[in-house]
């Protein structure tokens, strides 16, 4: 379902749940799983939870770490200093309070007192210091040095981080959800830390690693002395079942407690079976589709490695336009992906705090109003064949577009097909084709050399990545992939980016998205959504209720306890 | 050993040899033609910077020239050569997808994982296989040899994963049998023979599924080659010296029968380090087949180069195995 392009991260979700746990009642042996039915009262705790997921962590070390399955592990091992709720709120975690100096450049976290690691040692600033110098300076870790580059770290007293930065920046929050924290007095001996498996895993998270095997499975259990109040359960086994009609059955069977996806056409079998329960919601880090157009202008296409052979025709916004009005991005939703999907208009997707813009009206699914744009504008089938003509100064014949896709995705090529049928009703044609990822990044960017394409992006808790596809600096990188130039879109980027104050870095946000829905260098087809289901009478407590869906997450896994 | 036999063994040999060094280098060349960026496997991202990128080439060795060192200095400066060097003091080098994680020691879990399962099926396969065969053509035409035939091609011509879903299933609704993995996670056991039944119970089904799959390849291969070898006119000859069946179908038939069999066995035990991949992606048997199906994915070209190197050398050594049981069991291909 989601393009696999981008392995979205999954969000730092943490909530410091302090529920106290009370004496344990019962404490069923591992194997059994949870607790029998019938007479634990309600309040009990301990047991087993099973989780099966398709996945397995690529590496228990987080600065190597690529998959989601590796940062589901990180969440519940490691503690990092702010955290990001279900609902997209930045809450406090290792940091009780963080504040910023009156010129921007300065950010106080004052930390809590009785965090401590797994082996017993106190969590101080020093190793928050350590941490994010060791995320920041070594570069062969794929994603988090771009999180703490621009800090300068100081630890003045051991509950206190002071980092400064050179100019304001306007994402601190989301630039400490992934920042976990790890002890000094292991790491410093490492002198290779990206060649180092971590396989001890010392963290001060609610739950400690017991067990693991590559590809095979994750044993964890519970910090019964977590800082925040230790988890009801004893522990938690997240199992790989590689195929999802297994995961299913071993679901049913009483196998596992719960599953993180599943096929969207188990989803009736399991809903009629009386001891599961399945729940859609939002994905933590929500994948986002899109179409779209090379519209590289002839004097940015890339010196070293542009070949910028776009069709002529997509520069001009009221072709862009008219495709727009052709797209039923609801039947889209309903055929290719079974329902399980919200339509989408902006490249920052929704959940993403208040930074998605829920006021952007979208274009109309009409048909009759594209052909007309297309008429207005120029564009006439002169020759009758049903595909209409390039207009006169444009050097091209008709509109008959290149249409890429990702040959790894399951509904993409549905997608285009639908997408194509439309756009062939008001005489524009498309030349299909899927492309594997690799050969897909070899002609869009930045070498410019196809017309449209469907694919996608992962997400992150901050708009400030997925917006910064779009900026004229990043044509040459590679990372625009239409060739978008804007300077009025690029200014505001860089007025959000050192805004502190939220609510005047959301309006500008805001702006940026209503830009570039007016411009159309994308189409945003659909946000996808996610199934998960779990067993009701192995475990309570499930959280289901908020914005974001994710069952294998602290949140959930510190509150559950066995069912009575 | 004769001087013809010594000769052809010492040949035969050589060829192998030989031949596991060109497999070698066509791997080294084969996965540096596809296209793409090992270093990040095909991942684009806007938090990925370009500097990320080139520290993780430089640390991969992936800026060096690929064949031969053609910039000036010493020439045997290349990956190529660097990879051979390795490989001679027996390293595979770092998985790339895995970063921390060295290939020999990633391999090396994946094959004995997959010895589990492969070896007890391929052996209750060719024991089952080769007696059933052997039965069904003894008694071609009766209703026994139909049952066989039929049975044989069925499980021959389904479907591994379809059989393997199914079996799954079945075995998890009605007997209790897990339905993944190779262990009871987390499972505290009372003493060894807790441990092995609980490994038994999971190696039960993908071993049921791969025996099946084998045994109806086994038992046509042996049936037709049965029947061929006993309208040959010297066991026709043995009947009418009126000897016992059981001493025809021993020595005369079975020992010249077995030779497409011992073909068949040997390239298929060849092929055993590939793994099962469609059972063990069913069962989630962390085997080499899974493992080697994720390296393609994420352009992981040490683990995909040590797999495809113990694929090679193993079926090179089965073939080799084959040509010297040849040797010994049809004379006629030594002197040859």
């Amino acid at each position: 379902m989601r393009s696999r392009w981008v392995k979205p991260l999954a969000v730092l979700v943490v909530v410091a749940a302090c529920t106290s746990t009370g004496t344990t009642t019962s404490g069923p042996g591992t194997t059994g799983g949870a607790t029998g039915p019938g007479t634990s009262p309600p309040t009990a705790t301990g047991g087993t939870v099973r989780i099966g997921w398709g996945g397995s962590p690529d590496s228990l070390n987080p600065g190597n770490g690529l998959l989601t399955e590796a940062y589901t592990i990180y969440e519940l091992v490691y503690d990092t200093p702010i955290g990001l709720d279900l609902d997209g709120n930045y809450v406090p975690e290792l940091a009780e309070e963080w504040s910023v100096s009156d010129d921007g450049l300065t950010w106080t976290m004052k930390l809590v007192e009785n965090a401590r690691f797994h082996d017993g040692t106190p969590l101080t600033s020093e190793d928050v210091k350590f941490s994010l110098e060791l995320w920041r300076d070594n570069e062969d870790f794929p994603f988090l040095p771009s999180y703490p580059d621009v800090f300068t770290i100081e630890a003045p007293d051991p509950t206190t981080v002071v980092l400064t930065t050179e100019e304001p920046i306007g994402n601190f929050e989301s630039r400490m959800v992934f920042m976990y924290i790890v002890p000094k007095h292991i790491w410093e001996e490492i002198d290779d830390p990206v060649a180092y498996d971590n396989a001890d895993m010392i963290g001060s998270g609610s739950f400690e690693l017991a067990e693991y095997r590559q590809g095979e499975f994750v044993r964890l259990e519970a910090n019964k002395d977590y800082w925040g109040g230790a988890p009801n359960i004893d522990g938690v086994i997240f199992q790989t079942i590689e195929n999802p009609d297994a995961r299913v059955a071993a679901l049913r069977a009483g196998d596992v407690d719960m599953i993180t996806e599943m096929p969207n056409t188990a989803i009736s079998t399991l809903q009629s079976d009386p001891n599961i329960e399945v729940v859609i919601g939002e994905p933590l880090a929500p994948g986002l589709s899109d179409i779209f157009f090379n519209i590289v202008p002839d004097e940015l296409c890339p010196a070293e490695d542009g070949v910028c052979s776009g069709h002529p025709a997509l520069k001009d916004l009221q072709v862009r336009l008219a495709l727009a009005h052709a797209v039923d991005k609801q039947q889209l939703i309903d055929v290719a992906l079974l329902g399980l999907g919200t339509p989408g208009i902006s490249l920052v997707p929704t959940g993403l705090g208040g930074y998605f813009n829920s006021s952007l009206v979208d274009y109309p699914f009409d048909l009759d109003e594209a052909r007309q744009i297309l008429e207005d504008a120029g564009y006439l089938d002169t020759d009758g064949d049903g595909i209409r003509e390039c207009k006169p100064d444009q050097s091209c014949d008709d509109l008959t577009f290149r249409f890429n896709y990702p040959s790894d995705s399951d509904t993409a090529p549905r997608e285009v097909e639908m997408v194509s049928a439309w756009w062939k009703e008001i005489g524009v044609a498309t030349v299909v084709q899927g492309l594997d990822p690799d050969t897909l990044t070899s002609v869009c960017c930045p070498t410019f050399d196809y017309d449209v394409i469907r694919w996608g992006w992962g997400s992150d808790p901050d708009p400030g990545f997925l917006l910064g596809v779009a900026l004229c600096s990043e044509i040459d990188s590679g990372f625009s992939e239409t060739g978008y130039c804007n300077p009025e879109y690029d200014a505001l980027y860089d007025q959000q980016a050192t805004e502190t104050d939220p609510e005047t870095r959301r309006e500008i946000v805001w702006q940026m998205q209503e830009i570039l829905l007016r411009d159309l260098p994308y189409i945003i087809p659909y946000y996808d959504l996610t199934v998960q289901a779990y067993r009701k009478d192995t475990f309570t407590g499930w959280r289901t209720d908020a914005t974001k869906l994710a069952l294998e997450d602290p949140t959930s896994l510190n509150v559950i306890r066995p069912a009575g | 050993m004769s001087r013809g036999r010594r000769r052809y063994v010492i040949q035969k040999v050589a060829f192998a040899a030989l031949t596991v060094f060109v497999v070698i280098t066509f791997n080294f060349l084969l996965f540096r033609v596809l296209p793409g960026d090992p270093a990040v496997g095909g991942l684009r991202d806007p938090r990925l910077s370009r500097e990320t990128v080139e520290a993780l080439q430089e640390r991969f060795g992936l800026n060096d020239p690929v064949f031969i060192n053609l910039e000036g200095g010493n020439p045997f400066e290349s990956q190529y050569f660097a990879y051979l060097g390795a490989l001679i003091r027996g390293d595979l080098g770092f998985s790339f997808a895995f970063r921390d994680q060295a290939v020999a020691s990633l391999l090396g879990k994946a094959l004995v994982n997959t010895l589990w399962l492969v070896l007890p099926a391929q052996i209750i396969s060719i024991v089952l296989g080769l007696g059933l065969g052997l039965v069904a053509a003894y008694k071609r035409g009766t209703r026994v040899d139909f049952a066989a035939l039929v049975f044989s091609l069925i499980m021959w011509s389904l479907p591994t994963f379809f059989l393997g879903i199914v079996l799954l299933f079945l075995g998890s609704a009605w007997l209790g049998l897990p339905t993944a993995g190779k262990i009871t996670i987390g499972a505290i056991y009372t003493g060894f023979w807790d441990q092995a039944l609980d490994i038994l119970r999971h190696l039960f089904l993908p071993t049921l599924t791969l025996a099946l799959v084998l045994l109806g390849e086994y038992m046509l291969i042996m049936r037709s080659s049965v029947v061929e070898v006993l309208s040959e006119d010297y066991i026709l000859t043995a009947k009418a010296e009126g000897l016992p069946t059981g001493q025809i179908i021993r020595r005369h038939a079975f020992r010249n029968a077995m030779l497409p069999i011992v073909t068949l066995i040997a390239l298929n035990l060849g092929f055993t380090v590939s793994g099962a991949i469609q059972i063990e992606t069913v069962f989630s048997w962390p085997g080499l087949g899974g493992l080697t199906v994720r390296a393609v994915g994420q352009r992981d070209f040490p683990v995909l180069q040590g797999a495809f190197l113990l694929l090679a050398v193993s079926v090179v050594l089965a073939n080799l195995i084959v040509e010297l049981i040849y040797g010994w069991l049809d004379p006629r291909v030594r002197e040859a």
